[in-house]
């Protein structure tokens, strides 16, 4: 291998090592960092570390994070050598523009573990759809897995299309306005009104990971997963007794690191229930942050609260105040006979303005219907 | 030091700003790449000054779009110079001209007001553009900008597409009011400016107040350290130190004392609760902390603050 193929070859890998720590660092910026090292002088440390870090972090959390995989991926434990003996070579190849393109290819393959996936077009998807979650099979699941994604994708298609419609502004149209006159000889005699764009619609889920809901939480944060990717505005945050925020972890561009992640970051996983301290915590931790009139809070639980009945009422009203809407959407509602007599259902459903099944492929597609902001 | 960073580095402390190595690198990388430039950082560490000196070094001009909660693209990028369209249709009133031609000739170029951006994009050579406290326009308006980013062109509907003839450099600051998107961070370079160190600090306040004495600049300086491990609602930033300084040089103050620092607070301090927090709980220590580190052995260093911060400042 040359030696520039080498020095490639371990920026290809220290960008992976960034990656694997969250940093957002893709073939482009691996691309970048390699132009930024041909930029500097290579054989001087401080200065690589100096161009790298200004190419491959994007915000401050990321900087102790940068110097930490730099210090473990730059400094073997064998001793360097130091000064102009340093091994990097010069790289004059890699600024040639011809270089460039099969450079980026290159590191495309290198750095995407896996591509996106198509949904084939899949004949027993009917039965599928109506089955619930906790009753598949093992060698379903996959193609379950794959149905949820595709699901989440049109819901976040249909739903970004929905948000751009327009209402009636106040704004005047001054263009419009000046335009009009042109026919009457410079004379403003009607006015036109500028249409304003709605602000898009955010979505905050608060997913119950807790036991009573272990067998639905795993394809709930597939939907989450794929929902966050094609949306963009969705904060998902996790609860069982207690609440963690699992945005970053799930904004993972691979599903399966994403779920990695998450496990890491929720340390109750499948754990007891306390709802109405969860929304408490929300409440006071990200509410001022997250809720607007224009936020769509869906709550996914069973709603078998262990906790403090009276802090769930509190709490629920506050998120109803609050927010634009709130949608509960609680898998047993799919099972024949169920009645939300557990108490803390009781409690919530004043507060909820659409309460739905979360139980099966067919619900998760009609959720699309209530993201719509309006209540009632 | 690769010679073009070291030229950057030399001609930026020729425009009076003291800049270490990372951000020169930043930069040089910033004009090398032709890539955007993030800076983030507390609020008076000297964010826009970057842009500034970035645009003497290149000896071209600068572009700035102050950013605010509402800024959309008539304010950023274009709008029609409306009085004049008016006006003129006005004077054509009685020419005989079809409508068509009429209206042509009020959306052309001459009635067009260029916005900052625009500006930018229709430079005879490459400005520098910066787009200050970004983090204060809202979502939509940052997505507008992304587009704006990646493409350097822009379509007028009545004119038609304007291309960028010169990319130009540009230049981002933020105070971290509300957190920029992903996509747009992805396309910048990222710089974070601390608040200087005391070495930093010294070196500036000797640099730019005109008639400070050595054991002023040094009080000054290490004053600014101490004030700094306090929980505030606003910590002060250099352009604090330097109108802080300033006030006490025209108070005639050679050395700081209680009188003088009472005096002179309101420069430092801009919240009602930062002033009084410090005046209640704080002026006794961090006038303590000024009289210890006149009896360590000169010159002062980062880790002789520190040393003498542990021992006399409150625990925040």
């Amino acid at each position: 291998m040359s030696l520039a193929g080498d020095l490639t070859t371990h920026v290809v890998g220290f960008c992976r090592r960034l990656r694997a720590r969250d940093l957002p660092v893709g073939p482009k910026e691996a691309a970048d960092a390699l132009r930024a090292l041909a930029a500097v002088d290579v054989s001087n440390r401080r200065e690589c570390y100096l161009a790298l870090r200004t190419v491959l972090t994007s915000r401050y959390e990321d900087l102790a994070v940068f110097d930490d995989v730099f210090r473990e991926f730059w400094n073997p434990p064998a001793p360097q050598p130091t000064g102009a003996d340093q091994p990097e070579p010069d790289l004059p190849a890699l600024a040639s523009d011809g270089q460039t393109p099969s450079l980026l290819s290159w590191l495309d393959e290198a750095l995407q573990s896996q591509g996106e996936e198509s949904i084939p077009a899949y004949s027993p998807v009917e039965l599928l759809t109506q089955k619930d979650f906790s009753t598949f099979t093992g060698n379903e699941l996959d193609e379950v897995s794959r149905l949820v994604v595709a699901i989440a994708r049109r819901v976040a298609t249909r739903l970004s299309r929905r948000v751009r419609a327009v209402r009636r502004g106040h704004a005047l149209d001054l263009r419009r306005t000046i335009r009009h006159s042109l026919r009457r000889g410079g004379e403003i005699v009607e006015l036109a009104y500028r249409k304003r764009r709605i602000q898009k619609t955010r979505v905050v889920l608060l997913a119950d990971v807790s036991g009573s809901m272990d067998l639905y939480s795993r394809f709930l944060i597939q939907f989450i997963f794929a929902l966050q990717h094609a949306l963009g505005q969705v904060e998902t945050l996790v609860f069982s007794t207690t609440l963690t925020r699992v945005t970053e972890a799930l904004s993972e561009s691979d599903l399966r690191a994403a779920l990695d992640q998450v496990a890491r970051t929720v340390p109750d996983w499948s754990g007891g229930t306390k709802i109405g301290q969860s929304l408490r915590a929300f409440l006071t931790r990200y509410g001022g942050l997250l809720l607007t009139p224009r936020t769509v809070v869906i709550v996914i639980s069973d709603g078998w609260d262990t906790g403090d009945i009276d802090v769930l009422d509190d709490a629920m009203r506050e998120l109803h105040a609050r927010a634009g809407r709130v949608i509960w959407l609680n898998p047993l509602l799919g099972s024949p006979g169920y009645e939300p007599i557990c108490q803390g259902m009781r409690v919530a459903l004043p507060y909820v303005d659409v309460f739905a099944s979360a139980h099966n492929l067919e619900s998760l597609r009609q959720l699309e219907r209530h993201l719509a902001l309006r209540r009632r | 030091m690769h010679p073009e960073i070291a030229r950057i580095q030399s001609m930026l402390d020729g425009q009076g700003y003291v800049a270490d190595e990372a951000l020169a690198t930043s930069v040089y990388l910033a004009i090398q790449l032709r890539k955007p430039l993030l800076i983030e950082g507390g609020a008076g560490v000297g964010k826009t000054e970057v842009a500034k000196v970035m645009a003497a070094a290149l000896e071209t001009d600068l572009i700035r779009l102050q950013c605010y909660e509402g800024l959309d693209a008539t304010t950023s990028l274009y709008e029609w110079n409306y009085q004049r369209q008016l006006l003129h249709i006005r004077m054509m009133e009685h020419s005989d001209l079809p409508l068509e031609v009429k209206e042509r000739e009020i959306f052309s170029e001459p009635f067009l007001l260029r916005r900052p951006l625009l500006q930018a994009i229709t430079h005879h050579r490459a400005p520098v553009l910066l787009i200050d406290e970004c983090d204060r326009a809202d979502e939509e308006w940052e997505a507008f900008l992304l587009e704006v980013l990646s493409d350097w062109q822009v379509t007028i509907p009545e004119i038609g597409t304007i291309k960028a003839q010169h990319v130009p450099y540009v230049v981002l600051t933020s105070n971290r009011t509300r957190e920029l998107g992903d996509a747009l961070r992805r396309r910048c370079l990222y710089l974070w400016i601390d608040y200087p160190t005391f070495e930093k600090e010294l070196a500036i306040v000797r640099r730019k107040v005109p008639g400070v004495n050595g054991q002023l600049a040094g009080q000054i300086a290490a004053f600014m350290q101490f004030v700094r491990r306090a929980k505030l609602e606003k910590t002060p930033g250099l352009a604090e130190t330097l109108d802080w300084s300033a006030a006490l040089i025209a108070l005639h103050r050679d050395h700081l004392d209680r009188e003088a620092v009472e005096q002179t607070l309101g420069a430092l301090f801009k919240h009602r609760d930062d002033a009084n927090l410090m005046r209640a709980q704080w002026l006794d220590h961090l006038l303590r902390g000024v009289d210890e580190i006149g009896r360590e052995a000169a010159p002062w260093s980062q880790e002789t603050i520190s040393r003498v911060a542990e021992r006399v400042l409150p625990k925040s």
